[in-house]
């Protein structure tokens, strides 16, 4: 029903109950707070400009893409939880009163006046409605802190004082409201439409009259104001800076794969003296940057494999001991961030996919890993594992002239016997050496021979492709695997590679083109289901009943966003026994060995491969299918050590495959 | 307090058969310079002089000893096939030249195995000896150490006088890991040389290695069937009972 | 008449019988052999050594000799082996004598061999074969000069036996205690409970893994064989883990590298962090109940069945010899 609405008298008065001289003091308290808010934002773009200039994205397209998936949309924030609830709502309600605020400013003293009419009339409902989304926001927020306490998201005292101010906002706001409807007596239909204000100016304010409501409004005024000052105060003290510097990090995070580390040139090595970071100004602009975006959600904490296993790493204590760091003036990260700590990182990259603002936690730690190498602060195993990858081109310090002890028997095709190769089957270090992993690469050859792929083997001109040595730290050692690599790669025209070793498929595909190599990379996983998807092999269960699980390598899954070809391989779809763990695809959940740690000595009780282990286990399947030789390393040990697991079967779902064909060919083994 | 650390060059015993072996430093003299760099981090030395005998190919070990963190290298410039008790008088001369309090080095080379050097070396000076040491500590005003020695019965602890000469067991620590910024940044330091001559020792090995063979090789991957079998083919054929 | 002088060591007041092997050599060598003994209180000791076949046995007997310290050691036996005018001093293969025998070839100005295995005649000369690059190769080795010290590997020379009759004379060696160096001071020794050898050095070395289920099978089986074969005793991480072994017995990637001549791997099926610590062994002998357990790749001999009847049969068969 429409209703003829006399534009003139459907507004409402702004500073009608407020003396000139007050509007005065308003203006200036609120031009000053902001002041002084800009100021300290001032002071933390002042840090993060002592950073190594640069590392910014600098694409526009990118920022636009960015700002409206990530800041407006959310998209990392959302999942179900209450956290996510209260964020949805205080952000909102935030939102949507910060720019109707910013509205009525404009209207008051613009030239142009539209704060009446219908438009008026949508505004105060809309601001009522986002107004008891924010405190009701609030309200959440309050009781998660008191009663759910998620440690991740860690508490003190100013917490409590934030929150508090925010609902004061919103509670004045509405009384301030409720107030101006008493005493400036507006007709009621108009009155509706500020729905909130007008339940408690008809349920509470009965029988004032209009002068007590004057004063009593003037004071809740100039309550809510001084409010609103405080809090453009306490924002760059507080949580809330993130308001800020969050959509800031989402613009100027650079674009790149997640499985891509940064390049070092010995130009920069020779002009700093430094390999990584060892100051805190070692790191460039947009990591410093980045840690002020962090407003300790501990969504990284929840989701990171060295945290739930109890080692001394948090991604988000990380992020905020460097931020103290950096408030304190900057120094040595060393003396703030642990050795242990660093090394603790399996780089499963879950804390950079769960980050709402974007931190790149691996590339910090990454950085400082380098500084760690540089400084000769590494040794035992993994620094051994470092010195073989130098010496004998592969970390299991084997004969390279060994490469194809694998495949004895198997007249597997050479580039040299079959130079006219269409795949090159890159077989990994750990597929070529551990004997466990041997049969990995037994059953993908004989599954490319038996479907009539054209392929061939480098033998023993394939080295490490320089993964563990980039991870751990020696980005030298990795950039002298990945130059011989790409020549020798080069030499042999090689176009087309499938691997069954995820970090070498992460490495080939995302890090190579660094140095000049580009190659169609294929996990193994990709080729096989391409080759079921045409016929040429069949993964028909074999009337077998036994529950499957899959776990999910995280360099396949989360890194490089492979999750059906695995499950189509084992045919997850068509198997009424398939079971999927409860963290699995790309939000799954580390075998432990990633980041070099495959390398380092863990007690039981710290060790990653049997949380995860544990998860598979309670799935109650007795085959545990994987498709990376470090996750079967890792897996095949954690069942063994857990209850129940004893007879579970770890197996590459290339070794399932070839189970599951029939001809007499492929059953030689 | 000045460590020296005399070291071998051997080749790389991860190589493979067939392989030009890449020379590393003995393993266990890496673990003689990783303790001294200890030592000297927690300020208990101020020195470290790390030694080899060779000719100019083993510099780079030495780059790898510099770039572990040793203050100053040493090349006794000969090329001989030396034995212990030659490398033992050619080390005194240079020990009674750089007059250190400890001298830390390896048991044993990996590739002779002669665990002879350290010793000999201490019997020549008439010095104090602890020989594979796996636990180091400075006492009494850093005028004595006190070791735990690897002996056969278990661990031993002695107190020695200094000067003394220490011989160094795997346990007794983890060496660094060098990478190849480290290593570049070493090449700019010197690498001071000197000849047998100059340094005023003579000497001749008197051991000499006539011939090398290969012990019977491993055959790969035989399935026994039985206790009995098994029994006969280790006596028999591997011929280790 | 050459004269071979045989240090013999001392543990706890009784003769190591190990060190007894190096008189197998000195035999070998030809010619008179004496056998040198330091300590204190050896009244009895020497006497238990009359019996073979030595020229005499001559005693060092000192309270400043308690403990085997190489400074004072190293000093009496070159002052002994001065006194005699010994042409080759030799001990057996261990910390004992290695510690103590390259200071006395220094005090003696002799060259030294280390870990002979055996005696061979080179041009109508004495030359000795030893184990270099950890065992993976032999060398040969020519001496010159008079006088020369070596070290024999007990296992490479028999045990010899108490028969000599008549019994030889027991020489007491007249020293200075006072005047002994004294830079060396012995604290302590945390003895080891057993007498198995080190297992980085140990010639066979026996492993067991997580099938071994508890400590008590574990000892007997994987210690029964171990003791069977004078070896030392390794196990997986995983056994290491479940408590069944102490952490310094693991052998791995994270463990110990060990390379002896015969490796036994029991229940092991042969992770590559295990592999990494084993794969310079000579020989490698597999048992496990699972055919296609890793290990089989590995081993030099595999045997497939179950550890629990295999292990027993084993060293019975050793055992019998």
């Amino acid at each position: 029903m429409m209703i003829a609405l006399d534009v003139n008298s459907t507004t409402r008065e702004v500073f009608g109950n407020i003396a000139p001289w007050m509007r005065v003091v308003f203006f200036v308290m609120i031009g000053a707070s902001m002041g002084v808010l800009a100021w300290q934002v001032l002071a933390h773009f002042r840090q993060w400009r002592k950073g190594r200039p640069g590392g910014f994205e600098k694409d526009w397209r990118v920022w636009l893409q960015r700002l409206t998936v990530y800041a407006l949309a959310q998209k990392r924030v959302h999942k179900k939880s209450l956290g996510a609830l209260l964020h949805l709502l205080l952000f909102s309600g935030f939102l949507v009163l910060a720019i109707g605020t910013t509205l009525l400013g404009i209207a008051y003293d613009g030239p142009y006046y539209f704060h009446h009419g219908w438009y008026y009339l949508i505004y105060e409902l809309t601001m009522d409605v986002f107004g008891v989304a924010f405190c009701l926001g609030c309200l959440l927020a309050m009781y998660r802190r008191a009663f759910q306490r998620p440690k991740s998201l860690g508490h003190n005292w100013r917490d409590w004082w934030l929150l508090s101010t925010l609902l004061g906002l919103g509670i004045t706001g509405f009384a301030v409201e409720a107030l101006r409807l008493h005493y400036t007596q507006v007709q009621p239909w108009m009155a509706h439409w500020s729905t909130v204000g007008w339940l408690i100016d008809t349920t509470m304010l009965r029988g004032i009259d209009v002068g007590t409501a004057k004063t009593m409004h003037l004071v809740t005024w100039w309550v809510h104001t001084i409010m609103v000052a405080g809090f453009f105060i306490a924002i760059p003290v507080s949580r809330f800076l993130h308001v800020i510097t969050g959509p800031i990090n989402i613009v100027a995070r650079p674009e790149r794969p997640m499985g891509q580390l940064v390049p070092l040139t010995m130009e920069e090595v020779e002009q700093t003296g430094r390999t990584g970071v060892h100051e805190l100004v070692d790191f460039n602009q947009q990591q410093l940057l980045s840690l002020d975006a962090c407003m300790e959600c501990g969504r990284c904490e929840d989701a990171c494999p060295a945290f739930a296993s109890g080692k001394p790493l948090s991604p988000k204590a990380v992020v905020v001991d460097l931020r103290r760091l950096m408030s304190l003036g900057g120094g040595d990260v060393h003396a703030t961030i642990r050795d242990e700590t660093l090394w603790a990182c399996t780089m499963c990259q879950a804390c950079v996919q769960e980050c709402p603002v974007l931190i790149g936690h691996v590339d910090l730690i990454s950085d400082m890993r380098r500084d760690l190498i540089g400084e000769g602060k590494l040794s035992g195993p993994p620094a051994k594992a470092l010195q073989q990858i130098g010496n004998q081109q592969n970390p299991y310090g084997r004969p390279n002239a060994d490469r194809l002890a694998w495949a004895e028997g198997l007249d597997v095709p050479t580039v040299e016997s079959n130079p006219n190769f269409e795949y090159l089957f890159w077989v990994g270090c750990a597929a070529s050496f551990d004997p466990r992993a041997q049969k990995v690469a037994r059953a993908t050859a004989q599954l490319l021979k038996k479907a009539g792929v054209n392929f061939a083997v480098l033998g023993k001109e394939e080295t490490c492709t320089g993964d563990p040595a980039r991870r751990i730290g020696d980005e030298f050692l990795f950039q002298e695997r990945a130059q011989a690599n790409v020549e020798t790669l080069g030499r042999r025209k090689v176009k087309k590679i499938v691997t069954p070793c995820p970090h070498c498929h992460n490495t080939l595909k995302n890090e190579y083109p660094q140095f000049g190599g580009q190659y169609e990379v294929q996990h193994h996983s990709a080729l096989l289901a391409e080759l079921i998807e045409s016929g040429r092999l069949t993964n028909a269960a074999d009337g077998s009943k036994d529950p499957i699980t899959l776990h999910d390598p995280c360099y396949l899954a989360r890194v490089n966003g492979e999750v059906d070809a695995t499950r189509a391989v084992i045919g997850a779809a068509q198997d009424e026994q398939f079971r999927e763990m409860p963290r699995c695809g790309k939000k799954t959940f580390c075998c432990g060995a990633g980041g070099g740690r495959m390398w380092f000595d863990e007690p039981p009780a710290e060790r990653v491969s049997n949380l995860r282990a544990q998860e598979a286990v309670a799935t109650g399947a007795q085959t545990l299918a994987t498709a990376c030789p470090f996750c079967l390393n890792m897996m095949s040990a954690g069942v063994a050590d857990t209850a129940g697991g004893e007879n579970v079967k770890v197996l590459d779902i290339a070794e399932l495959l070839l189970s599951r064909q029939t001809s007499a060919r492929t059953q030689t083994e | 307090m000045k460590i020296v650390v005399p070291f071998k060059s051997v080749p790389d015993p991860y190589a493979g058969a067939g392989e030009a072996a890449k020379s590393v430093i003995n393993p266990f003299d890496e673990i003689a310079i990783e303790e001294a760099l200890r030592i000297r981090e927690r300020g208990e030395a101020s020195e470290i002089v790390g030694v080899t005998i060779g000719p100019p190919a083993v510099d780079e070990q030495i780059r790898s000893a510099l770039a572990m963190g040793v203050d100053r290298a040493l090349r006794i410039d000969d090329a001989r096939a030396l034995d212990p008790y030659a490398i033992a008088r050619i080390l005194r001369a240079l020990i009674e030249k750089e007059t250190p309090q400890v001298v830390l080095m390896g048991k044993q080379a990996i590739d002779d195995d002669s665990n002879q050097v350290g010793q000999m070396l201490a019997g020549l000076l008439g010095w104090p000896q602890a020989t594979f040491v796996s636990k180091i500590e400075l006492i009494e005003n850093k005028t004595r150490l006190q070791c735990s020695r690897e002996t056969d019965g278990g661990i031993e602890v002695i107190a020695i006088t200094l000067p003394a000469i220490v011989t160094t067991d795997l346990r007794l620590n983890e060496p660094r890991y060098v990478s190849l910024p480290g290593l570049m940044k070493a090449r700019k330091k010197p690498i001071e040389v000197f000849t047998c001559e100059q340094l005023g020792v003579s000497v001749a090995p008197l051991t000499t290695t006539l011939s090398t063979s290969r012990p019977p090789k491993r055959s790969g991957g035989t399935r026994v069937e039985s206790v009995e079998e098994l029994m006969v083919k280790l006596k028999q054929e591997a011929k280790v009972l | 008449m050459a004269e071979t002088l045989v240090l013999i060591e001392l543990d706890r007041q009784q003769v190591k019988r190990p060190s007894l092997h190096a008189i197998a050599l000195a035999r070998e060598l030809g010619g008179e052999y004496a056998l040198l003994i330091l300590g204190s209180g050896l009244d009895e000791i020497a006497a238990s050594l009359v019996a073979y076949g030595a020229s005499a046995v001559v005693v060092a007997d000192d309270p400043a000799l308690a403990e085997p310290l190489a400074d004072r050691y190293a000093s009496v036996v070159a002052d002994v082996a001065r006194q005699r005018n010994v042409k080759t001093l030799l001990g057996t293969s261990s910390t004992f004598s290695k510690d103590i025998l390259p200071r006395v070839a220094a005090l003696l100005d002799a060259p030294m061999v280390t870990d002979v295995l055996a005696l061979e005649k080179v041009d109508g000369a004495n030359a000795y074969r030893r184990p270099i690059n950890a065992g993976s190769m032999l060398a040969t080795v020519k001496v010159d000069g008079d006088l020369r010290v070596l070290t024999a590997r007990a296992t490479a020379f028999e045990a010899p036996t108490a028969d000599a009759a008549p019994p030889c004379p027991v020489e007491s060696f007249k020293l200075d205690g006072a005047g002994l160096p004294d830079g060396m001071q012995f604290i302590s020794r945390e003895e080891r409970i057993s007498d198995r050898p080190d297992l980085t050095e140990a010639r066979v070395v026996v492993s067991g893994g997580r099938p071994l289920k508890d400590p008590e099978t574990f000892e007997r089986l994987i210690g029964g064989l171990a003791d069977a074969l004078g070896g030392a005793v390794g196990a997986t991480r995983a056994a290491v883990d479940a408590g069944m072994a102490p952490n310094d017995y693991q052998v791995g990637q994270t463990g110990k590298v060990v390379a002896p001549e015969l490796y036994i791997a029991i229940g092991i099926s042969g992770a590559i962090q295990h592999l990494a610590g084993i794969k310079d062994s000579r020989i490698i002998v597999a048992i496990n109940k699972d055919p296609d357990a890793p290990i089989f790749q590995m081993a030099t001999y595999g045997l497939v069945g179950d550890l629990h009847q295999i292990v027993p049969q084993l060293i019975e068969a050793i055992r019998q010899g």
